[in-house]
């Protein structure tokens, strides 16, 4: 390939493409626009030609496979026969009759249709909610769902039983912040005797029934009861509630949970709650391996309010993001074919702007 | 085109199309306050009764957390309706914040994107304005886990139908990272367990050297590191299935004699006549021709000048000084004695490579010379040829391979069969390393802590070991050895609480302070004298001497009031408050260590009680 035809080739690609072919080149790539891409992208691979053209042709390779299988996995016997011929090579393909999508996208009007304040209904906890809680008297449960779908819901239920048995409950956040907040929010709940917070040397009503404190003073406390000074609050432990607990994977803090779940005492329960992430199932059966309970996972993706994407452009003009007025889940190239516009024409004139 | 909508823009059209109460995530703390800035030059103003509850709202929060009262952004957030929270806000005030957007009082929130998970509280929309963060030092994306913490905020159970994610362009923004992430899978977590000095201080303390590696072995990381091994595992079960038909032939391992019989060979190939080597005697002679030697030629003597390779032969070459005053440029072998004698030569770079100076006199010198002079003996070292041919074999006679039946099969089959058991041996090698690395840092941590005295030989806690497990902090080990080293003696307060806050404090946001006393300069230099030296075994904390100086001040002055110290430095009410919750931290570590050390333990105690006034006695 002559280097006129790899810049032919090149400039014929999406500038999605492009920039996946520039992660790793060039550095803050999404600056430029395409013609300053392509550019950039030869520039930048002067001595390894050959590479840049592998990677491109497995990218174009990789983008036609799927093109040719999303019509096919997702037949449309409505209207076979309607779907325009495959688009010439060269020419940019419309994305929607690329993605076997007939439907036209989302109206503004439509998108921004469900807004409103929902009329009050009386509370009625999620499936989940009443599963994870059912499970929690039989094993440790560990729970994985989106931000804002209830689990304060579930540590204040748990805490109630578990209170209700008299037995001492241990809740750790990982910022001094979400403590503080938690205790106020709690001393409302349960009243200001029953909830204490531990910090690093301050102690208050350090003997109620629910205690608040950081992950680090728990391990420490762990670690002076295996060193042989009994902490009379861990005999009567009964559940230790860990919030936010995908702190598990922080670089500089997460082995302070490790060690804080691996000398969890046993007669204790674990309620560990996180936000999604992709591998709760791990984290499930690695407690179950080291624990005399089993763990249960709880999990799921749904949002209890429903999200809608949009675009704002500068120009104050908005406009949905995708095709569909929620979240096309595992489509991320379903755009809204204007906020797809309004984007290539920012990029294009900020890019033109700023490479000056 | 703007790059970026403005912020009164911005929540101008939220509002239009009823999208607020709304939190916008902006780049860095600087964009937010800038955002409000913007505010304060607008003629918007709130209706009255909004304006009536969010004062009412802030009383309540007010009564709590008195300090507020005086905080200078009050009056903008009641006329516009519009707050910034972020790290560089006190705490106390961050709350109030959150009390009104919990509250629904508030139109929109700025905040910033670093701290997604401190930004406990939902909203009808969240706008997103940029696809790569901060992270030490250096850009990169959000991940989809971010991004959704982000978009998580919007829509409240109860309050909303639906929630909205807006993106809105600004400089640096990737829209496939957005797009990607709102859509897709968070990311699998993984372990980032360390092996910390505390950790093995005090997992000795409580069970035997014998019983750590089954402790280890419940980690996560373990968990995780086994389950890397099963996929290694099965590999190799694959790679041995390939070995199957490379078994044993006439020898049994066939492989290795294979190896060894073409290295033979290889060898025995004569090398190429461009490696010629000189002679083992000019060889030896060469590093004793110095500019300025003098030696004996075939006929005369000189005096070496220079010493270089030849461009095409590569051959030892020297440039002589001869009697009489000429100069030569030769091969070395022309030398026949080097004499026990040398002279000053003051080199230069170009011919004839002395200055003229050092020419003239070294002339003069050759001349002078007596006719004897004493000869240096110089030991040659005799042939030096590679061992490995010997020791491996003598001749290709010794093998049997040139007349073995299977030479043909072996042949053909050894670069993949040799391919293959090297994999294997990489697995396996890989596997072991696997299943003990956690065990082989942590027996690295006992091999430190042993030669610093907090370990006996039998890896049981010292006297100093006992107490220097109460220290369960960054840094433990700098902290452990400057007690040991008694920098603390009797120290005062303020010297103690500000030496703490230097190694308690890891923000690299400049800021300027007034100077530190003296007495606290010396120290902190003993202290960064000692955290150097304990580099190898420790990372070293940053030591800056301008947060000591600040909690210095703050100590020792009891009468300064916490806008009088805000008044003395550039840094954010929010970094200070967090610097000194850092340094009573590690100041109430110091006080555990009551029995074995009372009077730091006491000066610690004293310094918290010092440090704790104004806005740090608000909250727990």
């Amino acid at each position: 390939m002559t280097t006129h035809e790899l810049e032919a080739l090149l400039l014929q690609q999406p500038v999605a493409l492009l920039h996946r072919l520039a992660r790793g080149r060039i550095s803050r790539h999404f600056r430029s626009g395409k013609r300053k891409l392509v550019d950039l992208l030869l520039q930048a691979s002067a001595e390894n030609r050959p590479g840049l053209e592998s990677d491109l042709l497995a990218l174009i390779d990789e983008r036609t496979s799927r093109e040719q299988a999303t019509p096919a996995s997702k037949p449309r016997p409505a209207a076979p026969h309607t779907r325009p011929a495959p688009p010439q090579a060269g020419q940019r393909p419309h994305k929607a009759e690329e993605h076997g999508h007939h439907e036209p996208p989302v109206s503004l009007h439509e998108w921004l249709s469900g807004l409103g304040v929902p009329s009050p209904q009386p509370f009625v906890p999620d499936t989940w909610q009443v599963e994870a809680l059912a499970r929690l008297a039989e094993t440790d449960v560990v729970v994985s769902v989106p931000t804002g779908s209830g689990k304060t819901y579930v540590a204040i239920e748990a805490t109630k039983r578990a209170m209700q048995d008299n037995r001492t409950v241990i809740y750790t956040s990982p910022l001094k912040a979400l403590s503080n907040t938690k205790f106020t929010e709690f001393s409302r709940l349960f009243g200001p005797g029953q909830v204490g917070i531990l910090t690093g040397d301050r102690r208050e009503h350090a003997q109620a029934p629910l205690l608040i404190m950081t992950t680090e003073i728990l391990r420490n406390l762990l670690y002076d009861a295996a060193g042989g000074e009994i902490d009379v609050r861990l005999d009567t432990l009964g559940l230790v509630i860990m919030d936010e607990s995908q702190y598990l994977a922080d670089p500089e803090r997460g082995v302070v949970w490790e060690e804080t779940l691996i000398f969890c005492p046993a007669q204790a329960r674990l309620l560990l709650l996180s936000a999604s992430i992709g591998n709760p199932q791990d984290i499930a059966d690695w407690l179950t391996a080291i624990r005399p309970t089993p763990c249960s996972l709880i999990r799921h993706t749904k949002r209890s309010v429903p999200l809608r994407a949009g675009y704002l452009h500068p120009n104050e003009k908005l406009t949905p993001l995708f095709r569909t007025a929620g979240i096309p889940y595992g489509q991320p190239y379903l755009l809204h074919p204007e906020a797809k516009r309004l984007f290539a024409e920012y990029e294009e004139e900020t890019g033109s702007s700023r490479s000056r | 085109m703007p790059p970026s909508i403005h912020p009164v823009d911005l929540v101008a059209t939220l509002r239009q199309r009823h999208l607020t109460p709304a939190i916008i995530f902006l780049t860095s703390r600087r964009a937010c306050d800038e955002a409000m800035q913007s505010f304060e030059r607008s003629q918007v103003t709130l209706p009255k009764t909004q304006q009536e509850q969010i004062a009412r709202v802030l009383a309540q929060v007010i009564e709590q957390y008195p300090s507020i009262a005086e905080h200078p952004l009050i009056e903008t957030v009641q006329r516009i309706g519009v707050a910034a929270h972020h790290a560089g806000h006190l705490p106390s005030w961050k709350i109030a914040v959150e009390e009104l957007m919990r509250t629904g009082s508030l139109d929109a929130v700025f905040a910033t994107t670093t701290l997604a998970a401190g930004v406990d509280f939902p909203a009808r929309t969240v706008v997103v304005t940029q696809s790569s963060i901060r992270k030490a030092r250096d850009f990169t994306d959000l991940t989809a886990s971010e991004i959704q913490q982000l978009a998580g905020r919007a829509g409240r159970r109860g309050k909303d139908l639906v929630g909205f994610a807006v993106i809105t362009p600004s400089p640096y923004i990737d829209l496939t990272v957005l797009t990607k992430g709102l859509t897709g899978q968070p990311e699998a977590i993984h372990s980032q367990f360390v092996i910390t000095y505390p950790m093995v201080l005090n997992l000795l303390k409580a069970h035997p050297r014998e019983q750590i590696q089954s402790i280890l072995a419940k980690s996560f990381a373990q968990f995780q590191l086994n389950q890397r091994t099963a996929v290694l595992e099965t590999k190799l079960d694959g790679l041995r299935a390939e070995m199957e038909p490379f078994g044993p032939r006439v020898c049994s391992d066939w492989i290795t004699q294979w190896q060894v019989f073409e290295q033979a060979r290889k060898r025995k190939k004569p090398r190429s006549p461009f490696a010629k080597q000189e002679s083992p005697e000019i060889a030896a002679r060469m590093h004793f021709l110095t500019p300025g030697r003098v030696v004996g030629l075939v006929r005369g003597r000189g005096i070496i000048l220079r010493q270089y390779r030849s461009k095409g032969q590569h051959a030892p070459m020297v440039t002589l000084l001869r009697e009489g005053g000429s100069l030569n440029e030769c091969p070395a072998s022309i030398v026949t004695q080097v004499f026990d004698r040398t002279f000053d030569c003051e080199e230069a770079s170009s011919y004839p490579w002395c200055t003229a100076q050092s020419l003239d006199q070294l002339t003069h010198h050759l001349a002078d010379l007596p006719p004897r002079l004493p000869i240096l003996p110089i030991l040659t070292h005799q042939n030096e040829e590679a061992p490995l041919d010997s020791s491996i074999v003598q001749t290709l006679g010794d093998f049997a391979c040139p007349t073995c039946p299977s030479r043909q099969a072996c042949q053909r089959d050894f670069p993949r069969a040799s391919r293959v058991r090297q994999e294997i041996q990489r697995h396996m090698k890989s596997i072991q390393a696997l299943q003990t690395s956690l065990w082989h840092r942590f027996q690295e941590r006992i091999d430190v802590l042993e030669r610093f005295g907090y370990l006996n030989a039998q890896a049981q806690l010292t006297a100093d070991g006992e107490w220097a497990r109460l220290i369960r902090i960054d840094h433990s080990l700098l902290i452990t050895e400057l007690i040991r080293a008694e920098a603390f003696g009797a120290i005062d307060p303020p010297l103690l609480a500000a030496v703490m806050a230097s190694i308690a404090h890891d923000d690299d946001r400049p800021g300027s302070f007034p100077r530190g006393s003296a007495g606290l300069v010396t120290l902190l230099f003993q202290v960064r004298k000692l955290a150097e030296s304990l580099a190898p075994h420790e990372t070293p904390p940053m030591l800056r001497a301008d947060v000591a100086a600040l909690t210095e001040r703050w100590v020792a002055d009891q009468a300064l009031t916490w806008i009088g110290l805000a008044r003395l430095t550039t840094m954010a009410e929010g970094d200070m408050f967090r610097l000194f919750a850092r340094t009573i931290e590690f100041l109430s570590q110091l006080k555990t260590l009551k029995s074995t050390h009372p009077s730091l333990a006491e000066s610690a105690e004293k310094a918290i009680a010092a440090m704790r006034r104004g806005v740090l006695e608000e909250l727990p």
